[in-house]
């Protein structure tokens, strides 16, 4: 693997590749800093402009992306006092009030020390486990792989804050879409004598319509109700570089543990960047001897948060490369990507396209430095970017999405495709229906089909699923995650009426 | 009046009660629409032919999934209307407050269905110049600044948009019928 690695950084380190992971880290930055476009509607917007470049070029540039995206939040976050991201939320709690009693360079600082430390870990461990559970599983079956998608769906689903059957429905949605048009034998389902549907619906159109309508459309809500004007932010910010290194080198274990709680959040499917700035900073307010300082503008909030929301990027590769099942919303899309590019993320990727992953490690590292450079020289221009209001942003994005669309195929269709999603998926959005679980299914749908009748090929017997050990381990996690789903949404109601009865 | 109304303590109460109505109609209605589909899918996807050589026919596993679709939709159906029952009813005028409240996203939605209407026929750049302009105009840009950011704004995404994706990435968007 390391020969390959230096083949990758060899082909990464081109000066056209560097200059894409560039431009993919600043866009990334930026979108995470503007409150409402998010680390997903940032590779949404990029990915139509890799469709021209080889897989290693477009990969890296996605890449660029990616770790731009999970660190830009913080700007906003401690300038403005709104996450940029969801992933940043904890990062207000003490970068804003940092902010406001005078210290925005040091808060700022802090956040991008942390949001570096955090990639680098999350790199090693990417490099440390990617390549271990992906040998692993390749001793996995079609039972295995049929169960590990059923239990990957469920706990996402169950992970829908007190909808799990609306996370369910959701999901299931998701793989019917993938049913439409030619399967396996050549028979077609549901083209109703269209023959634009033959070839079923392209995976990107979907999701870019389900996610990215519904995104807008609630910026345009937010728009609608907040009637404020936009806050007048001083954006000379100086970064105290001295006192940041006295800052971090009293931070080491916090760095670390949160670095690895964002690792490990990361590479569970359906959990993401907001759970792990949660778990983190709940986890470093405990572990303080100063807890009640939290929330007031302490560094270890910022470290807590930043570090584990940038670990997230590597830990989120984790299930991805390794056994082809994505660990959040930006990874789905990105894994739409590859597979746009002509890659199966999944074990074999480690030995069919080891100089790929090679990449994806070397442009994560490269990503990193550019992103600290970036952060710090140009904070104070992301702080003024920040402030774009959604007049502009959304008739651009939704412009961006469509041009996405139609440089897929050269094909209008796609961009009818990505506008009845976008409804659906505003409707859904409405009616408190989580998307996540369905842009899953979405990326799973087909994998599962095909899993499914090879199992039953080989062995006919429905009751295989439950024998073979690791199979029914993965149906057993479904049902478990199921019932401690059902055991939080029946806790949340119980609160609810608690609070509603006081 | 029903016990709910008359438990409505506050106008703040009252207020609350009505959204959550609302909400369980608008749910109701969603996923009925969505049970209706999925059983006319399901009934479909019986007459997709089946293998002789294996287990499952082409029709198998949507099938399964679309049972799976009807149930969950059947739960939540069941759910929301419990929570429709326990409310007051709505006010006359809930439907057109909810579709005044929305307005801002059913023009852009509007919008946005008359650019891919557009494009085939004035071609990207000429459709897409005015979309981004109606849309600034609509959430905001109203004076003489704004418009002026706005038409900017439309001339780069427009103009730049088709000549990068020409020149740089040798990807044609559409030109047009004149073009």
């Amino acid at each position: 693997m390391a020969d390959f690695f230096l083949q990758a950084l060899g082909q990464v380190g081109s000066p056209m590749v560097l200059a894409l992971i560039t431009i993919g880290v600043l866009f990334g930055i930026i979108g995470g800093c503007i409150p409402g476009f998010t680390v997903t509607m940032a590779i949404l917007v990029v990915f139509p402009f890799t469709f021209a470049m080889d897989p290693i070029s477009g990969v890296s540039l996605m890449v660029g992306v990616f770790v731009g995206g999970y660190s830009g939040g913080l700007v906003s976050g401690i300038m403005l006092g709104i996450p940029g991201t969801p992933s940043s939320i904890t990062t207000v709690y003490d970068g804003y009030p940092m902010a406001q009693k005078g210290e925005p360079g040091r808060a700022l600082g802090i956040g991008v020390a942390a949001s570096f430390i955090g990639t680098l870990i999350s790199v090693a461990v990417l490099v440390f486990f990617g390549p271990l559970i992906a040998s692993y599983s390749m001793k996995f079956r079609p039972w295995e792989i049929t169960s590990l998608i059923v239990f990957a769906l469920t706990l996402v689903a169950g992970l829908s804050n007190g909808a799990m059957l609306k996370g369910l429905l959701a999901a299931a949605l998701g793989l019917l879409i993938t049913t439409v048009g030619y399967d396996r034998n050549s028979n077609l389902r549901f083209d109703f004598d269209l023959p634009v549907l033959g070839s079923g619906f392209e995976i990107l159109p979907v999701m870019i319509g389900i996610f990215a309508f519904s995104q807008l459309m609630g910026n345009l809500e937010k728009l609608r109700d907040d009637k404020s004007d936009i806050k007048d932010v001083n954006t000379n910010v100086a970064i105290p570089y001295r006192q940041i290194l006295v800052d971090m080198s009293r931070q080491k274990i916090n760095t670390v543990r949160s670095s690895l709680i964002g690792s490990l959040v990361g590479a569970l499917p359906g959990t993401g960047g907001t759970v792990a700035n949660f778990i983190s900073y709940d986890q470093a307010k405990k572990m303080s001897r100063h807890p009640e300082r939290f929330g007031t503008g302490t560094p270890d909030g910022i470290v807590a948060s930043e570090a584990s929301n940038s670990a997230v990027a590597g830990g989120a590769f984790v299930p991805t490369l390794a056994l082809g099942i994505p660990g959040d919303l930006p990874m789905a899309i990105m894994m739409g990507v590859l597979i746009l590019h002509g890659i199966t993320p999944g074990p074999l990727m480690f030995e069919q396209n080891p100089v790929l992953v090679g990449a994806i490690y070397a442009s994560l590292l490269i990503g990193a430095v550019v992103m600290v450079l970036s952060q710090l020289l140009l904070v104070r221009w992301f702080a003024k970017i920040s402030l774009i209001p959604q007049q502009v942003l959304v008739p651009v994005v939704l412009m961006l999405c469509a041009v996405g669309a139609f440089a897929l195929n050269n094909n209008l269709f796609d961009v009818w495709v990505l506008f009845i999603f976008g409804i659906l998926g505003y409707l859904l959005w409405k009616a408190e229906v989580p998307l996540t679980p369905l842009i899953l299914g979405v990326v799973l749908g087909d994998n599962m089909e095909r899993q499914l009748f090879r199992a039953l090929e080989l062995d006919s017997s429905w009751l295989t699923f439950l024998t073979r050990p690791l199979s029914a381990l993965f149906l057993a996690l479904a049902v478990v995650s199921l019932l401690f789903s059902l055991y939080q949404n029946r806790k949340i109601r119980l609160h609810a009426l608690e609070t509603k009865g006081e | 009046m029903n016990d709910a109304t008359r438990q409505a303590r506050s106008p703040s109460d009252r207020a609350r009660q009505e959204e959550t109505r609302a909400k369980a109609m608008g749910h109701i209605v969603l996923n009925v629409t969505l049970a209706v589909l999925f059983i006319f899918l399901f009934l479909r996807a019986g007459s997709l032919p089946s293998s002789m050589w294996e287990p499952l026919g082409s029709g198998s596993f949507p099938r399964m999934v679309l049972a799976a679709l009807v149930v969950f939709n059947g739960l939540i159906i069941a759910t929301e209307v419990r929570h429709f029952i326990a409310m007051p009813a709505l006010p006359a005028k809930a439907l057109t407050g909810w579709c005044y409240q929305h307005r801002l996203a059913f023009g852009v939605l509007g919008l946005f269905t008359l650019f891919i209407l557009a494009v085939p026929i004035l071609g990207f750049r000429w459709s897409s110049l005015p979309f981004l302009i109606a849309c600034q105009f609509l959430l905001g840009a109203r004076h003489f600044r704004g418009i002026l950011i706005a038409i900017a704004v439309a001339l780069v995404m427009s103009f730049g948009i088709e000549a990068l994706f020409r020149d740089v990435f040798t990807i044609s968007l559409p030109r047009g019928l004149w073009n």
